[in-house]
């Protein structure tokens, strides 16, 4: 860790002195313990489900799942949103702490996915209803793009200021 | 009974009332006017002989040309079914609600009416299910149906 964010480092007799900015210490925080709000719809939560399993261990990334949005920072939709459900995606989305973060995952998400022609009840494109910070095609992505996924953003987490809160 | 003997029983029964309809398949499928629908479907259900006391489903079609409303029963003391359509007109089309012979159209009915825009004389709760509460854009299962983010799959030449 000492190797991955800004620090100065000064040893003195049993101990060491570490110096680093504020800013450095609160987004490692915040991008290694991102609590993700459940909302799978459709084939893709089988796919986030597996990630969140031994398997691929969502774990290890500090990652896990809360029903709640009032202590997630992060929302993983996974699915299909149709018009009826987008209102209360965005209540959802809403209701989260702030800073807040939403992946897209999955073609449906993305832009309406097989349901782009024909359909009066899909939405095309989760980006109408709420901010997205991070998209991941694939239909559904596997497990390992939904990880790389989250690791870009939690670069992009690290890469922010504080004065970017503001904002 | 079999699929004959049902065709010629529903005709005796309901002479003039009903239409057969030439479809090709086994099943009888019999044209019926909306003023005659109520009765029709007391009636079907009620004779000892036919005892129709299933709706299977109830649904609608937009032809291009006119629109359809069908209802497909099912007998299931006697393991019979039949069809019934109703053909209907663009202009204000409507038919009487079959809710009080069947509880099963209840939903049915309320989802003909707003995905096809066609009125259901006769319903207590004719509320939208189905689309959002604040819809107003129309019917969309109609052929002519737009919407400004409404993208119809291209036709491919064969």
């Amino acid at each position: 860790m000492i190797k991955k964010i800004p620090v100065y480092a000064e040893r003195i007799p049993g101990g060491s002195i570490v110096t680093t900015s504020l800013e450095a210490v609160l987004h490692h925080g915040q991008a290694s313990s991102l609590w993700y709000l459940l909302f799978g719809t459709a084939c893709c939560a089988i796919e986030l489900m597996c990630t969140g399993a031994s398997r691929y261990d969502f774990d290890r990334l500090g990652m896990i799942f809360r029903a709640s949005p009032r202590q997630s920072d992060l929302i993983i939709v996974a699915g299909t949103i149709t018009k009826k459900m987008a209102p209360r995606l965005r209540r959802l989305h809403d209701q989260m702490a702030e800073p807040r973060y939403v992946i897209a995952m999955g073609g449906c998400t993305i832009k309406g996915g097989p349901f782009y022609y024909d359909s009066y009840a899909v939405e095309k494109g989760v980006d109408h209803i709420v901010p997205v910070d991070v998209y991941i095609p694939g239909c559904p992505p596997r497990p390992e793009s939904l990880l790389e996924g989250c690791l870009t953003l939690q670069k992009k987490i690290k890469q922010q200021k504080l004065s970017d809160w503001q904002k | 009974m079999t699929h004959d003997e049902v065709k010629t029983c529903i005709q005796n029964t309901f002479s003039g009332k009903l239409t057969l309809l030439d479809t090709g398949r086994a099943e009888p499928v019999f044209e019926v006017k909306a003023a005659d629908l109520r009765d029709v479907a007391r009636a079907l259900r009620d004779d000892p002989t036919l005892r129709f006391d299933y709706l299977c489903n109830l649904g609608g079609t937009d032809t291009g040309e006119r629109l359809e409303a069908h209802y497909h029963l099912a007998s299931v003391a006697n393991g019979n079914r039949v069809d019934l359509k109703i053909f209907l007109s663009y202009e204000n089309p409507s038919v009487p609600s079959v809710r009080d012979i069947w509880p099963a159209a209840n939903w049915y009915e309320r989802e003909m009416w707003e995905l096809f825009g066609i009125n259901v004389e006769g319903h207590d709760n004719l509320t939208r299910f189905l689309l959002p509460e604040d819809w107003d854009q129309g019917h969309p299962m109609r052929k002519n149906w737009d919407a400004p983010d409404f993208v119809r799959l291209p036709e491919f030449e064969a």
